[in-house]
């Protein structure tokens, strides 16, 4: 299927294509962007990433693992310190704690590879709609269509104020 | 809305995107990265040599034992400790300008985070290097992690030493995962733009990164996340090095406001570190359109708070001593200002709480050379507020009987000079390796003024 890949300049026209090019039904779209801009992210993905729960869980399974791993040793090779009960709270929250951060920024490591798709395709293959023209400061939007909507993607870009429009793949 | 233009035929289309001249931002922030001057190898050649240097004087320390060091009844806590705890306050500016500043959405952040980033790294690296130089047995150091073994015996967890290990384990493991998720889009930007090694080394690290939407909607909850983690785990591990000190029974250490007084010292290192090594990065390699002098103002202002903070503690300490009616407490701080450590308490009261105060003043902290003297000055200043906590704390304890004296012997003072060098070696090679400025994140400003500029996008 025809690949084309419209270049722009600002993000409000971005969100302004992948908006028409979603009412009018096409689903394959991507775009790349040079720099973070939420508004893009959410026009091409409406619902909130998932990685806030993998932080949760990692935040959480810090937590329990600090606390039970803690008083778990401390009760299985009992050992009194300054006449304190094995089982003392307030010391062991600072394990809670890091083991809490710990986990958690690693679990949102792991969600942004899950979620985030890295690795992405093939070693030093970019898509093929994918251009250095993206790492600097021009945003791309491809659209993955039938032959016979070329043309109308084709305008559609360009009245959103695509400088260019390109077909990489016939 | 501009019209669109004139169409062209389908088969005209048919080409490989076109590409045009790389962006200014690019350009500018890859051309640090490009082929090193004499003057950069002979410096980095001097670090390294320095480095090996301190570390044969580290080998002869592990051979002959401990008591090549200054250490004498009743001070067992010298150099080492005072330099890994300098080094961890080096650590804290990083994070809190990428993780705080980023909460507070303070964009200013977005020219210098990178560099604080990698400062942190490397100063939490050089910092965990003091835990193995100061334990002296290096080869029993794992005995301070919880790790199953024949004897059945688990680690003191009631220990401020194992949660100081837990919290430095964290802040590094954090911080280089900050470092890396901050890197990602700035490695895809050098892997479309280079070649040989250099092309392989960013390909496999960007991990293919587009910057697709779902690659951008994962990375910005990702790194809200590690933000709002951060945050609290800034403050809480130089809170957890204070307590080392704190929650022993030492008079001049046994102190509730260690934590706060110890945080707000990092922070104020920190920044002062940052300074002192951007003033000259920027110079050289002419970077004034990205790090302006507003950048630097700012962190001047910080540097006035955090001071502020720090001789605010300071004098609270000399109340409580005052105050608590306890003798052994005003002793050891009459000591400190008046006994043998006088001068280092002095250059600590001078630097940190005076110099710092003209600030106040806008001619002050828009002129760049003052602000390099005031952060150099700071550093020094930071360095020897630990050295007088750990050494006149310990020095002048309950027992008039048992004081002593502590001077730094040579080995101590050659490792004291290679932590600068080894540190310094990691940035000198970060800056020819990594984007020394976060590019991505410039260019969400470049791009968003362009387009108000134009006034199309919104």
């Amino acid at each position: 299927m025809p690949l084309l890949v419209g270049v722009f300049d600002a993000p409000g026209n971005v969100v302004g294509s992948i908006e028409r090019l979603r009412n009018r039904g096409y689903d394959e779209v991507e775009v790349y962007c040079p720099a973070p801009f939420p508004e893009i992210d959410d026009a091409l993905i409406e619902k909130p990433s998932r990685v806030r729960l993998f932080t949760l869980v990692g935040g959480l399974a810090g937590l329990f693992t600090g606390f039970l791993m803690t008083i778990w040793m401390a009760n299985d090779w009992q050992l009194v310190v300054g006449g304190k009960p094995f089982t003392s709270i307030p010391p062991y929250v600072v394990i809670g704690f890091e083991l809490t951060i710990l986990f958690g920024g690693l679990m949102t490591l792991l969600g942004l590879l899950v979620f985030g798709g890295l690795p992405h395709g093939r070693f030093g293959v970019p898509d093929p709609g994918y251009s250095a023209r993206f790492s600097a400061e021009e945003f791309g939007v491809t659209v993955r269509c039938k032959e016979r909507d070329v043309a109308e993607v084709d305008a559609l870009l360009r009245a959103n104020s695509a400088k260019e429009v390109t077909l990489v793949e016939p | 809305m501009t019209p669109p233009p004139p169409a062209v035929s389908v088969a005209d289309m048919i080409r490989p995107v076109p590409t045009p001249p790389d962006s200014q931002a690019n350009q500018d922030i890859l051309a640090v990265m490009g082929r090193p001057t004499l003057p950069y190898w002979l410096l980095l050649g001097f670090l390294v040599a320095f480095v090996h240097a301190a570390g044969a004087v580290w080998v002869y320390q592990v051979y002959e034992g401990l008591g090549i060091a200054g250490y004498s009844h009743p001070i067992f806590w010298g150099v080492y400790i005072v330099t890994f705890v300098f080094w961890v306050g080096i650590a804290h500016a990083g994070t809190l300008i990428s993780a705080i500043l980023y909460l507070f959405r303070s964009k200013w952040r977005n020219a210098i985070n990178r560099s604080a980033e990698a400062m942190t790294v490397f100063a939490v690296l050089t910092a965990a290097q003091f835990l193995g130089i100061h334990v002296g047995r290096i080869w029993k150091s794992y005995f301070i992690l919880p790790y199953p073994n024949q004897r059945g015996l688990w680690v003191n967890f009631k220990s401020p030493l194992v949660w100081d290990t837990f919290a430095i384990t964290t802040y590094a493991t954090i911080s280089i995962v900050f470092f890396y998720v901050g890197l990602l889009p700035d490695l895809a930007i050098a892997r479309d733009r280079s070649t040989g090694w250099r092309k392989l080394l960013y390909t496999a690290l960007a991990l293919g990164w587009h910057g697709t939407g779902r690659q951008w909607k994962a990375w910005n909850r990702s790194v809200l996340h590690l933000s709002g983690l951060a945050t609290p785990l800034v403050l809480s591990v130089h809170s957890v090095v204070s307590w080392d000190f704190a929650m022993s029974i030492v008079p001049g250490w046994h102190a509730t406001i260690f934590a706060p007084y110890f945080v707000a010292g990092a922070i104020f290192s920190g920044f002062a570190m940052v300074l002192t090594v951007m003033i000259p990065v920027r110079r050289i390699f002419g970077l004034e359109a990205y790090i302006t002098n507003y950048h630097f103002e700012n962190m001047a202002r910080f540097i006035l708070l955090t001071s502020l903070i720090v001789g605010y503690s300071y004098s609270i300490e000399y109340f409580i001593a005052w105050y608590s009616g306890v003798e052994p407490e005003q002793t050891s701080f009459w000591y400190r200002a008046f006994g043998p450590y006088w001068i280092s308490t002095w250059i600590m009261i001078i630097c940190n709480a005076v110099v710092p105060q003209v600030f106040w003043f806008p001619k002050a902290r828009t002129h760049i050379p003052t602000i390099f003297v005031v952060s150099t000055l700071v550093n020094v200043g930071m360095w020897f507020e630990r050295y007088v906590i750990i050494i006149s704390g310990l020095s002048r304890e309950y027992d008039p009987a048992v004081w002593g004296l502590y001077t730094p012997h040579a080995a101590e003072l050659t490792i004291l000079a290679g932590s600068f060098c080894f540190f310094a070696m990691f940035f000198v090679a970060f800056i020819k390796i990594f984007p020394v400025i976060a590019i991505a994140e410039v260019k969400e400003l470049v791009i968003h003024e362009r387009a108000h500029g134009q006034g199309g996008a919104h």
